[in-house]
């Protein structure tokens, strides 16, 4: 809503400085964007006094004008009949430049120079009126800047009206807001027009048949009227309020719908068939050609004005063109109702069709000033289009509407709410500045009158927000809470989201985060069975992008992209992760499955020129040190499982990731194939755990052992077996077979080439023996190492390979 | 030096031994070759030892001078040797650092590191903060139903109010959620006050510029009790506005409207010469607390959310809020 301060001046006193204005305004709830200024900038102009007017020596038209312009003379060369000399005018100096963006300079007219320019109204952007240069009233002194002269460029300020004060759509509604913040008068322009002596129900029959829809109509008739363009003020003031000017009826109707916040419209009453005005619910497959000029189809719920044959407006929305004002309409009917809001807003939205009108009746206008913005457009009409206004207004009836006439408040509740230690006698002083009429009652409490513009108050919460409103937000306290402490919870899944964030990032990933969609390809590219439940994709109706309407069953998709748009961009090891929920959709009506998934996807490009030197690691193997560094942190007993389990997966390089005999995630390499589909061409890896599974998987808590104090006998074992022999079956066996001794074990070393037979492998292990009573003897390790040597031979066909591994340290 | 009554050539072979000795010490420039020299002097079949063999055939008398003399000339000859292996040991040292010396201009090998969002980041600082205020961290699902996304917080259907959240719908009638507030509906639907919760989660409208990204984060906090009050809400904003932003932030509270709430405030933080919006907030609206079971005639709470993305872009100076979620490492490994 754009309010020109000048204009809202003749409505209320306003503080000296327009930026308390702004600020109070704005700390009140009338949220204030911006100051604009509307209507030509004067202040480059000046005024100037024609000292001497002579005939141009060449030109019959033009007149070469010594013009004083306080201190300095100039010599302009002036093409207007009017001018004389001794007249105050509107001097553009050379360098000025006018509203239509020309600018001055020093020319030579017909042999004669001019050094500046004197200004007609139109060319100072006040009128379009062009019958020679403006006039200005004698006092005005030569030199002054003329938008001391002159009403120019003003103030406008650009408010954002909150959806439940409807009321404040108005200029009215803004100077009584100001008037509660700042005290003073409000003054009303005139409203009761001068009237005829024929009666306007002898022109129209108006009639509410859907009266839910409707809850009052007022119609009046003012004819003999000459539609033409609007007079200068009329035209200004729209425009600085950001309306566009179309003809004086038309702009009377707008004018008012600024002024009072009510809209309104004119029908031309010679188009009007039977004379008769019914406000009724559209016909199914009705269809009314709108002012806009667009064909609308209506369905049955939309109020729509109607004569005696068809629908002629769309009720609270848009007037109809067939009735429409035009050039040669004499007689009006002009309509001021008051319809549902409800009904209002949702033909509005159906037909994407936001109006000044629909705005504010979805808001809400006065119930009670209906017929006051008839009388008001009435008289004006009137005034600016030389009509005569027919006696009495035609007033049909609906359902009135639901309000709330009055709210008890006790004064006591306002303090316990705010925090405040204000009186009675403040409290309903705030009150009354609010026009909310306050009557204390015997009982202590007080019983306000919620005025008819005022549809939001309702609770005696909605008086406490006046109340706090006015006092000023800024004056309330602030203190900490008081009270009772309660048990401070974390839901286990956070607690999960937390650990794995801090584990992946430790590990070196970033963390990124996206929209939280799949592409319609992305479930096929990553080759998902057509059975698989992740298919049940939850999908979006009005999605920003065609091919974002999936929410992602899996994150999976997004990282490849992820690191698709980062290798493109010479990113050469692009390591990220996201911990996110996905959807899944359930049974029709049921909110979707939304389990929190951790995925992670590393990918590499070329490292050959990296320093220092980097051991490569297979990529596989990197990933899998992230996962079980992952798992360990989540603190769940938790096993990686050879195989893969998932369709994007590399068939020989993955795992899935197990609790027990449930499944809760996986990791390996991507699927060429798959990685080709996503256009990335360097080895990358994708790892998957749901962490909403694993909450429900029980928690591994570390338990302390003593630490012996005895001497640890550490022991090698290498091993030749068959290369497909998967190492931690072998591991597995050892430690079952060694027994309580074996305190610590791990592979340390895999090997093929010179010295392992062909498709063999040699794996070999560290094993550290310990007892915890006392020292241990050679011997008793020697036993163990035999037994383990015997059990790889028969299990494995293991051979034990004596020679110092390659690779292995000494 | 020559002794008074001993066979000058003995003694002159010593002292002519000595010398030799001497300079094949000075001469052995590796410890091994120190052994060598050692053990050819010293060793017991050393050029020392033989000639003391030969005092052997002396008389008593010289045969103790003369041996005297030889060990003498012996441990200064051990000592001398003590002296070189020491010099070899410190040039072994010497080289050994020479060796082991790196350029140390060369950048140093980094750890991987990670890095966590930084609207995690941010989100992390604004939970701690809160739990140390003993408001409990509660969840919701991003999809949610039309009612606890909007019905239960007091939106009615067909109202403006719907307006400003440009909303996602969901096949099945339900909607992304527009905001952390459904949050409290189902937080304090069933339990009783008092209680205080701290809801941080994903939000999404239906909007795409520099400064809105469709997806978005706030992080929404409750409090019911018998007394709470708006100057409490004042209170707690404004030391998460100090603990966040420093002691001397300033921090603005306007009226303003949210169905929800009653009153009502929009909070802006001093940015530059004017405001930067912040969040909303508001003493929790009565309908609200009897759509969740809560009877408002006794208890009264306070509520307020604010988007976390703003803070991490003001915090960290992002000009465009899309920078934050398209996954460029470039972008995220600097913050």
């Amino acid at each position: 809503m754009r309010v020109p301060l000048g204009w809202l001046a003749e409505w209320v006193d306003l503080p000296d400085s327009s930026e308390a204005l702004v600020e109070r305004l704005t700390l009140a709830g009338l949220e204030i964007d911006n100051v604009a200024r509307s209507g030509p900038e004067l202040g480059a102009f000046v005024v100037g006094r024609v000292a001497a007017c002579e005939r141009h020596p060449n030109a019959d038209r033009l007149s070469v004008c010594r013009v004083d312009v306080g201190g300095e003379e100039l010599d302009i060369v002036c093409g207007a009949p009017n001018v004389a000399a001794g007249q105050k005018v509107a001097v553009a100096r050379v360098g000025t430049t006018l509203p239509d963006g020309t600018r001055i300079q020093k020319a030579k007219l017909r042999g004669v120079s001019s050094s500046g320019m004197i200004c007609s109204a139109r060319e100072l952007g006040l009128s379009g009126e062009h019958e020679g240069i403006l006039v200005l009233p004698e006092a005005a002194a030569p030199g002054v800047p003329l938008d001391q002269v002159l009403p120019g460029a003003e103030p406008v300020l650009e408010i954002e009206i909150t959806p439940n004060r409807g009321d404040w759509a108005s200029l009215l509604g803004v100077a009584r807001e100001v008037r509660a913040n700042f005290g003073g008068e409000l003054r009303l322009p005139p409203g009761q027009p001068r009237e005829d002596a024929r009666r306007a129900d002898a022109d129209v029959d108006i009639q509410i048949e859907d009266r839910a829809g409707c809850h009052r109509y007022v119609g009046r008739v003012v004819r003999g009227v000459r539609v033409d363009a609007s007079p200068e003020w009329l035209r200004r003031r729209l425009e600085s309020a950001g309306l566009r000017s179309i003809n004086n009826v038309v702009d009377v109707t707008n004018l008012v719908l600024l002024e009072l916040g009510q809209p309104l419209h004119a029908f031309d009453l010679a188009a009007l068939r039977g004379g008769r005005v019914r406000v009724r619910s559209a016909r199914p497959g009705e269809v009314l050609r709108t002012l806009d000029g667009a064909e609308r189809r209506l369905e049955a719920g939309d109020l729509v004005i109607a004569d005696a044959e068809r629908a002629i407006a769309l009720a609270g929305v848009m007037g109809g063109a067939e009735t429409e004002v035009r050039d040669g309409t004499t007689d009006l009917l002009i309509e001021s109702a008051h319809f549902h809001s409800s009904r209002v807003r949702r033909t509005a939205r159906r037909l994407g069709l936001q109006t000044e009108a629909s705005y504010r009746f979805e808001r809400g206008v006065d119930r009670d000033g209906i017929a006051r913005a008839a009388d008001r457009a009435a008289l004006l009409l009137a005034e600016v289009a030389g009509g005569a206004v027919s006696a009495g207004a035609v007033v049909a009836l609906g359902d009135p509407p639901a309000v709330v006439e009055s709210v008890r408040l006790e004064p006591a509740r306002v303090n316990r709410l705010l925090g405040t230690a204000l009186s009675d006698a403040e409290i309903e002083a705030l009150l009354r500045r609010a026009d909310l009429e306050p009557r204390r009652e015997a009982d202590g409490t007080l019983t306000c009158r919620v005025p008819s513009w005022r549809n939001d108050v309702e609770r005696p919460e909605d008086l406490i927000e006046e109340i706090a409103r006015l006092y000023g937000y800024e004056r309330i306290p602030s203190a900490l809470p008081r009270g009772e402490l309660c048990p401070v919870t974390l839901p286990r899944t956070r607690l999960l989201a937390e650990r794995a964030r801090d584990s992946l990032v430790a590990s070196g990933l970033d963390e990124t985060m996206t929209f939280p969609s799949v592409r319609r390809q992305d479930l096929d590219r990553l080759g998902l069975a057509l059975d698989d439940p992740r298919r049940r994709v939850v999908r979006l109706e009005n999605p920003l992008v065609d091919d974002e309407a999936q929410l992602w069953p899996l994150v999976v998709p997004s990282l490849l992209r992820v690191i698709a748009h980062n290798r493109a961009r010479q990113v050469d090891e692009v390591r990220v992760f996201a911990v996110a929920h996905v959807f899944r959709a359930r049974d029709a009506g049921e909110l979707p499955d939304e389990p929190l998934l951790a995925t992670a996807a590393i990918a590499r490009g070329p490292l050959a020129e990296l320093w220092p030197a980097r051991r490569t690691v297979p990529l596989f193997f990197e990933l899998k040190g992230i996962a079980e560094r992952l798992l360990e942190d989540l603190g769940v007993e938790a096993h990686l499982a050879p195989g893969a389990a998932e369709p994007w997966l590399h068939p020989g390089a993955a795992n899935e990731i197990r609790v027990g005999a449930l499944r809760v995630g996986s990791l390996g390499e991507v699927h060429p194939e798959v990685a080709e589909r996503y256009e990335i061409r360097d080895p990358c890896g994708v790892l998957e755990v749901d962490l909403s599974a694993l909450a429900r998987a029980p928690g591994r808590t570390p338990r302390y052992r003593e630490v012996s104090r005895q001497p640890r006998l550490r022991r090698d074992l290498a091993v030749v077996l068959e290369r497909e022999q998967p190492a931690a079956d072998v591991l597995e066996a050892i430690r079952k077979t060694a027994g309580g001794l074996l305190v610590a074990s791990e592979l340390f070393d895999r090997y093929e080439g010179p010295g392992v037979p062909e498709g063999r492998v040699s794996l070999a292990f560290r094993l550290d023996f310990q007892r915890a009573d006392r020292t241990l003897e050679d011997a008793e390790v020697n036993r163990v190492m035999d037994r383990l040597v015997q059990m790889l031979a028969q299990r494995f066909g293991g051979e034990r390979r004596q020679a110092a591994p390659a690779g292995g340290e000494a | 030096v020559s002794a008074p009554g001993v066979e000058p050539t003995g003694f002159e072979a010593l002292e002519a031994l000595e010398r030799e000795a001497r300079a094949a010490i000075e001469a052995a420039e590796q410890p091994q070759a120190l052994v060598e020299v050692r053990a050819r002097f010293l060793g017991r079949k050393g050029s020392v030892s033989a000639l003391l063999r030969e005092i052997g055939s002396l008389g008593a008398d010289e045969r103790a001078r003369a041996g005297a003399l030889a060990n003498a000339a012996r441990e200064r000859i051990e000592a001398c040797v003590e002296q070189r292996r020491a010099v070899l040991a410190g040039r072994a040292r010497e080289r050994a650092l020479e060796s082991q010396r790196v350029d140390p201009t060369l950048p140093g090998l980094r750890p991987p590191r990670g890095h966590l969002h930084p609207v995690t980041r941010i989100e992390r600082e604004m939970v701690a903060f809160f739990g140390s205020l003993g408001f409990a961290v509660e969840e919701g699902p991003e999809v949610e139903t039309d009612w606890n996304n909007f019905g239960a917080l007091n939106f009615p259907a067909d109202h403006p109010a719907r307006d400003a959240h440009d909303t996602f719908l969901v096949q099945g009638g339900h909607v992304l959620r527009t905001h952390t507030s459904p949050v409290q509906i189902r937080a304090m639907t069933g339990r009783r006050p008092p209680f205080r919760f701290i809801a941080p989660g994903r939000v999404y409208r239906h909007d795409s510029d520099a400064t809105h990204y469709p997806m978005f984060h706030q992080i929404e906090g409750f409090v019911v009790d018998e007394h709470t009050s708006f100057a409490e809400l004042k209170g707690v904003l404004i030391a998460f506005a100090r603990h966040l932003m420093g002691p001397d932030v300033r921090l603005r509270f306007r009226a303003h409207y949210f169905p929800f709430t009653e009153p009502s405030a929009e909070f802006d933080f001093a940015w530059g010469d004017g405001w930067l919006e912040w969040g909303g907030c508001g003493m929790i609206h009565p309908r609200v607390l009897e759509n969740c079971g809560i009877d408002p005639g006794r208890w009264q709470g306070f509520a307020f959310g604010m988007g976390i993305d703003r803070t991490a872009l003001q915090r960290f100076g992002l000009p465009d809020i899309r920078l934050m979620f398209d996954g460029d490492v470039r972008v995220l490994e600097q913050l």
